[in-house]
């Protein structure tokens, strides 16, 4: 008899037990990104996964994938599982076409994070556009893809499909041009580019702002990205007597080119932009590079809880590349398009609708939240409202914030 | 021990106490069918009761669980408490418009404009000092440094603009800053505030009015 009190008793206990576990897991931790079973959303992701730009595409996909894996563990979308189809576009706009053409013709496909050029986003948007499919760049910053070619007269949004948690050059440029003037008292700068939407237009928006201050531009230079000897480049930058030499492009070539100008025996500093903003910056240009500096977007890491989070999860994920300079801007984009979904299912009575892709789109334009890069929502052109940004300066082999400021206009 | 007693000791337990001099007398045993049917099926009951409590409390402890909404995707999900934010994050400094200038603070080439500076959360935020980047001004502001803002409150000030130097300030700047220190529990930050196309414009007329042709 005791013994079988005390079974009746252990079941009682094991039942309460499991009803209270019943109820904690509701919603709770799955534990693996296999998803919950019932539909399958593909977020397609495209980025530069090999080549020479294959540091930051790399943390692109990977930080979107967190997204996804982080969606589907908190079941965050009731019947709806998220899963990411990566595909590699060389940094190519001819492969960032192909691959917006096979995210079209996915149906599983209702949003795509990406890419990280502005050309490449060219050659993607219409594709993306004519699909009603949103897309959310992590990147772009030329701003002629969300304002129009015009945009410095008149803003006209080109595609509704379109938007990205990154800020514009129109900011980037200008913040780049009064840190330089004003706290670096740079005052004869040499400009250069490699003739590429970002990096001539970002070369662009500086340069005006430079000379507006009371700047001095004594001279300018296209570079060939597909080289990587710039001593003719470099010997110009030291006959020209410039203070500062302002680079519009990626790290890539403005690493060996930071290195040569000082070889050359011009000891001052390159400037670029986020395109630049990488450790492999530092590593390709060396030692001299100390002093160098790069804008960013957004706010630095450290100042952000919700930054270290993430960067913790993504630590705690074990993906082998580093999430680079677009990881958090990578994470927010591919959570809106999860809030978009969300928004979209809830409407719909927990289902998809059979015009899925056009009310997701239609719900990205309203979508609110607190991303990892800060509050992530969408201005009248797609652009993101949160418009940060950061100069980093190299000290001790790797970029150190120095200023950041918050666009309020 | 009776045979209306408690339940036998299970492992790890012990019978209870028999009854000393000076505790109360036990209650009468209950007589009558519901009384025998008890003593026949006690165990099943106690059992049943048992069962009864567990799912109960089960309830009410899922009834009463956390009920605040789940933490936003990025949020930190450490149950320690989040350390305050720091003060950048938090503090919005936006242009309202172009102010007559207070008094005490005029001069010849003086000219005022009225910001909004906001918090939106978190512990109080002091602003220590407002600066800006040209080296021919120099700034005022009304009040003047520190003032203190709390969070879900806003309020307006009136930055003055000083030229010293005709030559040494920008005819026309599209991104102008004004550079604001920021202090709460946290930390002390230095941050620049773009105030915008508009402020941009506003203080390029201003400066043509006071410099005239005098610019580099």
């Amino acid at each position: 008899m005791r013994q079988r009190s005390l079974i009746a008793i252990t079941a009682a206990l094991a039942a309460g037990a499991l009803t209270l576990t019943a109820c904690g897991s509701r919603g709770g931790d799955k534990g693996s990104d296999s998803g919950n079973g019932g539909t399958i959303v593909t977020i397609g992701v495209d980025a530069p996964l090999t080549g020479d730009l294959s540091a930051l595409g790399l943390g692109i996909k990977n930080s979107a994938d967190l997204a996804a894996k982080t969606a589907n563990k908190q079941n965050f979308v009731k019947g709806i599982t998220f899963k990411i189809l990566p595909l590699d576009d060389q940094a190519q706009p001819s492969s960032g076409q192909q691959n917006a053409v096979r995210l079209v013709a996915d149906k599983t496909v209702l949003g795509a994070v990406g890419p990280l050029n502005s050309s490449v986003s060219e050659s993607m948007q219409k594709v993306f556009d004519d699909a009603k499919l949103v897309q959310v760049s992590p990147a772009n910053t030329g701003p002629s893809l969300s304002q129009g070619p015009d945009w410095r007269t008149k803003k006209v949004r080109q595609y509704k499909s379109y938007f990205r948690t990154s800020t514009t050059d129109a900011i980037q440029g200008p913040f780049a041009a009064q840190y330089v003037y004003n706290d670096a008292k740079k005052k004869k700068v040499f400009v250069i580019d490699d003739k590429k939407t970002y990096g001539a237009g970002l070369a662009g928006t500086f340069t005006e702002e430079f000379k507006k201050l009371g700047g001095k531009v004594v001279g300018t230079e296209h570079i060939n990205p597909d080289t990587k000897d710039f001593s003719a480049v470099a010997t110009k930058v030291k006959k020209s007597g410039a203070d500062v030499v302002y680079y519009g492009g990626e790290y890539p070539q403005a690493g060996p080119l930071s290195k040569q100008i000082k070889a050359a025996g011009a000891k001052i500093p390159l400037v670029g932009g986020d395109g630049i903003n990488d450790a492999d910056f530092v590593k390709l240009a060396g030692p001299d590079s100390t002093g160098d500096l790069a804008t960013s977007v957004g706010a630095p890491v450290e100042e952000l809880d919700s930054a270290k989070q993430f960067v913790a999860d993504y630590k705690a994920a074990g993906y082998k590349e580093e999430y680079s300079a677009y990881g958090g801007y990578s994470y927010d984009s591919a959570w809106a398009i999860i809030e978009a979904v969300k928004k979209v299912v809830e409407d719909n009575g927990g289902k998809l609708p059979s015009d899925a892709r056009a009310k997701v789109t239609e719900a990205m334009q309203n979508v609110s939240f607190d991303g990892v890069t800060g509050k992530v929502s969408f201005d009248e052109f797609g652009d993101a409202t949160n418009k940060q940004l950061t100069v980093y300066r190299v000290e001790n082999g790797a970029f150190t914030s120095v200023k950041s400021g918050t666009f309020t206009g | 021990m009776s045979g209306i007693g408690p339940l036998e000791p299970g492992e790890g337990t012990r019978a209870w106490d028999a009854p000393g001099p000076d505790d109360p007398p036990r209650t009468t045993p209950a007589h009558g069918p519901l009384a025998r049917l008890h003593q026949r099926h006690r165990r099943a009951v106690l059992t049943a009761a048992v069962l009864i409590l567990l799912l109960a409390g089960g309830g009410y402890l899922h009834a009463t669980r956390d009920h605040t909404p789940r933490p936003a995707p990025s949020a930190p999900s450490s149950p320690s408490p989040s350390p305050p934010p720091f003060p950048s994050q938090v503090t919005d400094v936006s242009y309202l418009d172009a102010v007559v200038t207070p008094p005490g603070d005029t001069g010849a080439r003086s000219f005022s404009f009225a910001v909004l500076v906001s918090v939106r959360s978190g512990p109080p935020v002091t602003v220590t000092h407002i600066g800006q980047p040209y080296a021919g001004l120099s700034v005022t502001s009304e009040p003047r440094p520190p003032f203190r803002t709390k969070a879900g409150s806003a309020q307006k000030i009136v930055i003055t603009m000083h030229v010293k130097e005709c030559t040494e300030v920008p005819e026309s700047a599209t991104l102008p800053f004004l550079n604001v220190t920021l202090r709460n529990v946290r930390t002390i930050q230095a941050h620049s505030f773009i105030l915008g196309p508009r402020y941009a414009q506003d203080l390029s007329h201003a400066l043509q009015v006071a410099c005239g042709n005098d610019f580099r």
